[in-house]
């Protein structure tokens, strides 16, 4: 199950560390993935796992320690890092009184997409959300944002997909279509939280168990890259 | 640039569709501007004198109702979180933002303009005047739009809000309630209202756009 030391990681963290008050929440994890690996990020409720994503994704700010994700470096360039990732959270991130065409084209210019129309058309219809894009968000159903919301994390072609809980209200049916998009999608590397242990063995490629904020057991990294 | 406008064009479709939020606070300013007229017919002869301040606390307050309105949103559906994971600068996002609410606040103040006019028997629409209204409006909404993104996740946000803004926004509210005097010939003096106006709007202005990338790191 771990990948080989031959690939160069484009995921690296080396003591990234969050702390509030006195309590460090992430402890000194350091990573090093490489590209096209699919992570699980597993452990218990409060083991740390969403902070350890909100810090890759740049919307928390490490207490101590950096990251690199595609080359570029959390402190230094977040705004470029944000480019290479994409962020599938809790919340499906959507704009309720707009459409799925419009969210999507909304995030399609934030991000700079060129091709923004096709490669709408084409995450719509792969989501299975194409026959309702004139809606508005409000009015489909949990497992609908959960699928559009993926759609939001890929819209750019990101190069890796932080993903937290990414089954969490999909049917069988979105599931499948998750791993075919996402998880087992070719050349994307997923870092993805997760309780559903069942599910792992059918994407992920790696492993990383915190407890306490601490990385115990890491299957995923490089082998000798780590810190 | 691109990103900017977006968020400018998002939020202005977003204030269009959900009305809540920017129709209260045009409700709002109609019934202070509608009540103000009915207490200031039966205590006074003239009222003139009374108008700028009239026309600016109603301003003030819908400012700062309505950009509440529009950051207690974006907090609750976890889109904040989606603008700030954009590969722009935070200040973007915030322009974008400011840009909308000032065109949105435009637009009911220059309602209450109209109905103000009509109301008090004055022309409250020279062109003098809507210059103020616009540097006045630029002012408030840059510091009301980073106050309510620093209130938007605490709780008691709507009674937050204002009570950081307008000891803020006090030196706004005399430049502009000056200057709206002097436009109705009211001031004596020649003090420059509009220029002091316009630089407190310049400074609120850049003291936002530098403050916002830190009030939104966590």
């Amino acid at each position: 199950m771990a990948p080989s030391g031959v690939t160069s990681p484009i995921v690296e963290t080396h003591g990234l560390t969050k702390r509030y008050g006195g309590l460090d929440v992430v402890r000194a994890v350091s990573l090093a993935l490489p590209a096209g690996s699919r992570t699980a990020l597993v452990g218990a409720n409060g083991a740390g796992k969403t902070t350890l994503l909100a810090m890759l994704c740049t919307l928390i700010a490490p207490t101590e320690g950096d990251a690199t994700i595609a080359g570029h470096a959390l402190r230094a360039r977040p705004a470029a890092l944000r480019r290479a990732i994409g962020v599938l959270a809790h919340q499906p991130m959507l704009y309720e009184e707009m459409t799925p065409l419009e969210n999507l084209r909304f995030f399609a210019r934030l991000y700079g997409v060129t091709d923004a129309e096709p490669r709408i058309e084409e995450l719509l219809r792969a989501v299975g959300v194409w026959t309702r894009r004139h809606e508005p968000v409000s009015v489909l159903s949990r497992g609908y944002h959960q699928r559009l919301a993926l759609a939001r994390a890929l819209v750019h072609r990101p190069a890796v997909l932080l993903a937290d809980e990414p089954e969490t209200g999909l049917d069988p049916e979105g599931v499948e279509m998750l791993d075919e998009l996402a998880l087992r999608a070719p050349g994307l590397t997923v870092i993805a939280a997760t309780h559903r242990v069942d599910r792992i063995g059918a994407w992920a490629t790696g492993l990383v168990r915190l407890e306490h904020g601490r990385a115990v057991e890491d299957t995923a990294s490089v082998a000798g890259a780590r810190t | 640039m691109n990103a900017g406008l977006a968020v400018v064009a998002k939020d202005l479709r977003l204030a269009w569709r959900d009305r809540a939020g920017w129709a209260s606070a045009g409700a709002f300013a109609t019934i202070a501007v509608l009540t103000y007229s009915f207490a200031f017919d039966l205590a006074t002869g003239d009222i003139r004198p009374l108008l700028p301040g009239v026309l600016w606390t109603t301003f003030l307050f819908a400012s700062i109702f309505a950009g509440g309105q529009s950051f207690a949103r974006e907090s609750e559906e976890g889109t904040f979180d989606a603008l700030l994971l954009a590969p722009v600068p935070a200040t973007v996002i915030y322009l974008g933002k400011a840009t909308a609410n000032v065109i949105a606040m435009l637009v009911i103040e220059f309602a209450q303009l109209l109905l103000a006019t009509i109301l008090f028997d004055t022309n409250l629409l020279s062109p003098e005047l809507l210059v103020i209204v616009f540097i006045g409006t630029v002012g408030a909404v840059a510091l009301t739009t980073l106050l309510s993104t620093m209130s938007a996740s605490m709780r008691g946000r709507a009674m937050l809000l204002p009570v950081m803004a307008l000891p803020l926004l006090i030196p706004l509210l005399i430049g502009a309630v000056r200057a709206t005097g002097a436009s109705l010939d009211l001031e004596s003096g020649t003090a420059p209202w509009t220029l002091l106006l316009g630089v407190f709007a310049l400074w609120s202005a850049l003291l936002s756009v530098l403050l916002f990338p830190m009030a939104v790191e966590r």
